[in-house]
């Protein structure tokens, strides 16, 4: 399935660790470049280009106190990713489960486990 | 009655090369390891029609091979294969894993079983291989993206081993 580019698709904004980690770090609080800077170990212009990626996406918001910038999470734009998961999951259940209904058919049967 | 567990599989991504989903079944471990290894079983519920598993191969031992074909209701053939490097009945199982959609993939594929009160708890997993995830690294922003790969690799469990549980 092909993807649109980094900047415009949710999937690939966080198909990257280093924005997933700015996200966990996000997932604390609105902070500021230097705090995020502070606990993940990447240089500021690292923190500030994936932090630019994550905006275009919506997956951070960013508003200015004084001659801060402050960032934030916006977790609703997470809904793809969700939905895309929950559609995976469906499925590996659905085989999952239809090895559970032969495995309980099997039994039902006093079948012979071993042949 | 043994309680419902349909719908209850635990799926993680403990890092971005790996994915683990973890099911538990109210059978006893060795007739677990017989449904997921043996072929007569395998072929019984590997597809979902009209899906239709036309292969089914299983040399369980290390250094054996293992071959699954799947014809899809639009005649799409997938099939995977690999070769095994532990061979553990009834707890455990791991082989190298290829899918024909993706020729220069390569992944470890891991069943592990354990029983606990009557309840076999099965862990499967899924790692790839680094050295072809870096080979994989291009495009956006010259870093691998591994939620594609991800994807890629679901969306095959979605299209055959799952069965073609999509409707259409």
């Amino acid at each position: 399935m092909a993807r649109a580019s980094t900047t415009t698709d949710v999937f690939n904004a966080v198909g990257d660790a280093h924005r997933r980690a700015i996200l966990d770090v996000l997932l604390a609080g609105e902070k500021s470049v230097g705090a995020i800077v502070g606990q993940v170990s990447m240089p500021q212009p690292h923190v500030s280009r994936h932090l630019r990626v994550l905006s275009e996406v919506g997956l951070v918001r960013c508003r200015a106190e004084g001659r801060h910038r402050l960032y934030r999470l916006a977790p609703d734009q997470l809904q793809p990713l969700q939905d895309w998961m929950s559609k995976y999951e469906q499925a590996i259940n659905a085989r999952l489960d239809r090895i559970e209904d032969y495995l309980t058919e099997l039994q039902r049967q006093g079948d012979d486990s071993d042949t | 009655m043994t309680p419902d567990r349909h719908g209850s599989a635990i799926i993680t991504f403990p890092n971005d090369l790996e994915v683990v989903i973890t099911r538990e079944f109210d059978a006893p471990i060795a007739l677990v390891f017989d449904v997921l290894t043996k072929p007569e079983h395998v072929s019984t519920w590997g597809a979902t029609p009209p899906d239709r598993m036309t292969e089914c191969s299983i040399d369980l031992r290390v250094g054996g091979r293992y071959h699954s074909t799947f014809v899809t209701g639009d005649a799409t053939v997938f099939s995977f294969h690999g070769t095994y490097l532990d061979v553990e009945p009834p707890v455990r199982t791991v082989q190298t894993w290829h899918f024909n959609c993706w020729p220069d993939v390569e992944a470890i594929e891991a069943m592990e079983l354990r029983e606990r009160d009557a309840v076999t708890t099965f862990t499967w997993s899924l790692t790839f291989d680094d050295q072809a995830g870096r080979d994989h690294m291009k495009g956006f922003d010259g870093r691998q993206d591994s939620l594609d790969e991800m994807e890629a690799i679901l969306e095959s469990l979605l299209t055959t081993r799952v069965g073609g549980v999509s409707e259409s």
